[in-house]
């Protein structure tokens, strides 16, 4: 079982701070971690921790009893003395080490290192935030929100994908199915999978935003896809019919003679797949490159053409 | 099933409501008034809540034991979660379009 964490250090605050400091401390991580303020899964541990250090230390009498007994407080009975206490765990961990037992007190069946948090704080909404019972009944959980990024090819596609993230009990991994022609910034909701309810109360809804990552190829915008189509000078001049790789596989385009630079070829229906709808296009931008360097007779036909050549892309600009 | 189409057709009496959110009845209709819950009137008069508002009756009660809100603070500041959140889908649309 890992450590758990001070109060005081959960909240930020030095073990003398007034009741003032205890509470502004309080207010301000829960405008910060508050399930209703943020969304993010990771959030809602952090916020149980905040609001169980913040139900005990508002209290001047749990308090004062955890400042004495520690994260034990709630196991010892109102009569013990702190320092008859501390002597009894001491000897307690010396007979557990083997050593000579010298305890003067016992605590009958209680097992310190095997509390349920859970049992104790995990209804953190059935206490109010002054540190008393206020009789809320079952309350569910708030909708979460993660980012998911996937790639051009997994939107394309669709299909399942597993994510982890992080929550109160630690990670845990889901498995959501992506469906085919999801676009960037779509929210995706998996029902049940996020903050947990009280005493019972139903789980809020995950919902995953979908992020789709760069791609060395493809540029998506919504469901139209960008591509650029690398073109040689004389595919340019004299047209050509050439393969331009999409997400759904290889397509021909067919290039007009004089297609120059900067044009947009359209691939009507070859963009993001749309399940209620008319898919994406894609556009291939032509792009006309020429080699680095010119073998002896590529240079004495470009040098040739120059010389017959009247076209003078800057006039007329 | 019958109750659950029932209840999807016309929403939730302010009974039914409370069993359902686990709040009195008169909180319902407490929170009705300041706006934090919406529901209609039906021509008899009566309120009726879309089952939609359990998840509002729900975050209420956590902002309420989260901050200690009294409930026209609550309901002021579920409007202004509600204006981040549309905020946040209108620059979304925006992107997508």
């Amino acid at each position: 079982m890992a450590a758990r964490r001070d109060f005081y250090e959960i909240l930020g605050v030095p073990r003398d701070a007034p009741a003032d400091e205890i509470q502004r401390a309080y207010r301000k991580l829960a405008r910060t971690y508050h399930p209703d303020m943020n969304k993010d899964p990771s959030a809602e541990g952090t916020f149980k921790e905040i609001a169980e250090a913040y139900d005990v230390l508002s209290d001047p009498t749990t308090r004062k009893k955890y400042d004495a007994f520690g994260h034990d407080f709630r196991n010892v009975p109102d009569d013990v003395d702190p320092e008859t206490y501390r002597r009894a765990r001491a000897g307690g961990a010396r007979r557990q080490a083997g050593g000579p037992g010298d305890a003067d007190f016992e605590f009958s069946g209680a097992d310190f290192g095997n509390v349920d948090i859970e049992d104790l704080f995990g209804d953190f909404f059935g206490r109010s935030a002054r540190g008393g019972r206020r009789g809320w009944g079952p309350i569910a959980g708030a909708d979460q929100e993660a980012e998911l990024e996937i790639t051009v090819e997994e939107a394309y596609r669709g299909g399942k994908r597993s994510f982890t993230i992080s929550g109160p009990s630690g990670p845990r991994t889901i498995e959501v199915n992506i469906p085919a022609g999801v676009v960037d910034g779509q929210r995706i909701r998996l029902g049940g999978q996020g903050g947990q309810g009280t005493s019972g109360a139903s789980a809020g809804d995950l919902y995953l935003v979908v992020r789709i990552a760069g791609h060395p190829r493809y540029r998506v915008d919504g469901r139209n896809i960008n591509v650029e189509l690398r073109l040689t000078p004389w595919e340019a001049a004299l047209g050509a019919s050439v393969a331009v790789d999409t997400p759904g596989g290889e397509a021909k385009v067919r290039v007009r003679p004089g297609t120059s630079s900067g044009k947009r070829l359209r691939l009507k229906g070859r963009g993001m797949p749309n399940p209620r709808g008319t898919p994406g296009d894609l556009y291939a931008e032509v792009r006309i490159m020429v080699p680095e360097s010119l073998t002896e007779d590529e240079r004495r036909l470009f040098e040739e053409l120059a010389r017959v050549s009247n076209f003078d892309p800057r006039s007329g600009r | 099933m019958t109750t659950a189409l029932v209840v999807a057709s016309h929403g939730f009496t302010v009974d039914a409501f409370s069993r359902a959110s686990g709040l009195h009845p008169d909180l319902v209709n407490r929170l009705v008034a300041l706006g934090a819950l919406d529901a209609r009137r039906t021509a008899a008069g009566e309120l009726r809540l879309p089952p939609s508002q359990l998840a509002a009756a729900a975050r209420i009660q956590r902002l309420r034991a989260g901050f200690g809100l009294n409930y026209a603070a609550i309901a002021l500041v579920m409007d202004l979660l509600d204006q981040i959140e549309q905020l946040r889908g209108e620059r979304q649309w925006t992107r997508i379009a």
